[in-house]
């Protein structure tokens, strides 16, 4: 069984009751009945080994796939059944990916505008935006190179400029360290927290690195589908 | 950056596939211009021949090949008698190889009537009289003949003096050679044979009129045909056919196109599927995914388009100007041809750019990230 979600200031954004996720036909069960809640301007980390389905559970919360069974709500409204998804995507979430993701065609600057497409932003706006989203990553020197110039943690704070790029109230990070050499990973989570406490968007992470997840105010423990542990840091 | 910069570095990213995918789709565009172009020349040319002339009615045997079938020089007389008729004449024309030129078209017209009056002398005279053994040359003619007057041109087995080179006023007329009636009959060993009457109405006739008339002649000459002369183009057989074969064969090149195109639109899906998932990761809707792949395929189509209608017309310009066609018809290269062609090639890129487009949205999100 799972302990009672700790109780913090803040709308229930995320609900999970009872999820599960099969693959090949039953054969792989990432998810074994998952419950869980998410309270809006958490950080949380979502930790635990390979395969314990961590990013299965991201992915469910990003309506990137659908859960087996068992109940996933978003705000109240139930993210399988949600009408427009892409809207979700766009809007409401930020997704910042452990291997960058970043298209390799285009610039830094037009990597950051690309989600702002399902926007109303004109030309000149997204340009505003994607500039000011960059220098907020300290990347504002570097808006016509192409991902294949940047190092790693450049790279990942170009993501996380794009992640934010239609002001999401959440942002999911999947391993977003797990590529980085360990200089590189403290400044992203340093990027991480200090977008975290400046725009107040919940963040969930995922990781399997526990001086990462120490950083976090609440971590969540996972194992063989499930969590095991939920705790809030004591500083918080 | 706009959507449409997203369109176009999908496609400069992989530059010789695209230019590939271009030169196929071109070949295709070419092809529909130069024949459509060619069917469409030789129609107008027609046309216009007919015009130039005055010929308000045309009556033939077209059941032949590709010149009508000759029958008996009386139904001439008949048709004369006919009310609502003004002037009648006659005449047998040919294609015929003539010493080095391929095909030309050959005019034996009755000496007199009002088909000599629109020719212009150039240089020399026209014959003296039906009787006389021969020819005068639309400029054109002469041209590929190499022929001035005073040389002789050898037609069949007989050999007739140039005495004349005309202006015809019309492509189809400047390409011809002319010789009186009589004389063409010898020479192809059809005495007492034509292939046409050619009537002149009263001028303002109404079209009923017209009709009436046509149906007297199919009562006297049942066995042929009279048509209206502004609609023989477009109700011929011949015609016709022209037509069907030159829209057939485009539509093969047409089809090579689009497989072409469609070959490099399902590459393109298949090659960009991470990157589609990374676009539905970020919040695009399918709709958008699609319209990215339709789009890239009608930018295809389009530019293929442009370059498929500079190279169709160029090879038309070429081919108009060789010796078999020069003087034969007159390729046409009109601004409604160059634009039909380039919308079947946007819609070529379009019809190409559905099934990728379809695949694409089918993709899951999750499982395009994992490609």
């Amino acid at each position: 069984m799972v302990a009672a979600a700790p109780t913090i200031p803040g709308e229930l954004i995320y609900e999970a009751i009872g999820l599960k996720k099969q693959f090949d036909n039953g054969k792989v069960m990432a998810l074994r009945g998952l419950d869980l809640e998410i309270r809006q301007g958490e950080f949380v980390a979502i930790i635990g080994q390979s395969g314990c389905g961590k990013s299965t559970l991201l992915q469910m919360l990003g309506c990137l796939d659908r859960p087996s069974e068992g109940t996933l709500n978003y705000r109240g409204t139930s993210i399988p059944d949600m009408r427009d998804p892409a809207a979700y995507r766009a809007h409401q979430i930020g997704f910042v990916f452990q291997s960058f993701h970043l298209l390799p065609t285009f610039t830094v600057l037009e990597n950051v505008q690309i989600p702002m497409f399902e926007g109303k932003l004109s030309r000149s706006q997204r340009k505003a935006r994607g500039i000011e989203l960059l220098e907020s990553v300290g990347l504002g020197h570097r808006l016509s190179h192409y991902p294949s110039e940047l190092s790693g943690g450049e790279r990942q704070r170009v993501a996380i400029a794009r992640g934010l790029a239609n002001r999401p109230s959440v942002v999911l990070a999947d391993e977003p360290t797990g590529n980085l050499d360990s200089e590189s990973a403290v400044q992203i989570i340093d990027l991480l927290l200090e977008l975290h406490g400046k725009l107040g968007v919940t963040l969930v992470l995922v990781t399997h690195d526990l001086s990462v997840a120490e950083r976090a105010s609440r971590t969540i423990r996972m194992k063989d589908g499930r969590v095991i542990s939920d705790k809030v840091a004591a500083s918080h | 950056m706009t959507f449409f910069t997203i369109v176009l570095r999908s496609l400069t990213r992989r530059p010789v596939r695209t230019c590939l995918t271009l030169v196929g789709i071109s070949i295709g565009i070419a092809a529909v211009v130069a024949l459509v172009g060619m069917a469409w020349g030789y129609e107008k040319g027609i046309g216009k021949q007919l015009d130039v002339m005055g010929i308000d009615v045309v009556v033939s045997n077209m059941s032949g090949g590709l010149m009508p079938k000759v029958f008996d020089e009386s139904l001439q007389n008949e048709v004369s008698k006919l009310p609502r008729v003004a002037a009648v004449t006659s005449a047998l024309m040919q294609m015929l190889s003539v010493e080095d030129a391929p095909i030309m078209m050959i005019s034996g017209r009755e000496w007199g009537g009002f088909a000599w009056d629109k020719l212009k002398v150039m240089s020399g005279r026209l014959p003296i009289d039906g009787n006389e053994k021969a020819v005068v040359l639309g400029h054109l003619a002469a041209e590929v003949l190499k022929k001035k007057v005073g040389d002789t041109v050898q037609i069949e087995s007989e050999e007739l003096a140039v005495v004349g080179i005309v202006d015809g006023q019309a492509m189809v007329e400047n390409g011809t050679v002319f010789l009186p009636l009589k004389v063409m009959q010898e020479v192809t060993g059809n005495q007492g044979k034509i292939n046409f009457v050619d009537i002149q109405v009263p001028p303002n006739s109404p079209k009923s009129e017209i009709e009436l008339l046509c149906k007297d002649i199919k009562v006297i000459f049942p066995e042929g045909r009279a048509m209206i002369a502004s609609e023989v183009v477009g109700t011929s057989q011949g015609f016709r056919v022209a037509r069907a074969m030159s829209w057939s064969t485009s539509l093969l090149a047409i089809i090579v196109g689009v497989l072409g195109v469609m070959n490099t639109m399902l590459m393109t899906v298949f090659e960009r599927t991470h990157e589609i998932g990374i676009l539905l990761a970020v919040g695009w809707r399918k709709s958008r995914i699609v319209c990215m792949v339709l789009y890239e395929s009608a930018l295809l189509g389009l530019l293929g388009g442009i370059v498929g209608v500079t190279l169709g017309a160029v090879g038309l310009l070429i081919l108009g100007s060789s010796p078999g066609i020069r003087g034969f018809l007159e390729p046409d290269l009109s601004p409604k041809l160059m634009i039909i062609s380039i919308a079947i090639a946007v819609v070529v890129g379009i019809v190409s750019g559905l099934y990728p487009a379809w695949r694409s949205s089918r993709l899951s999100p999750s499982v395009a990230l994992q490609s």
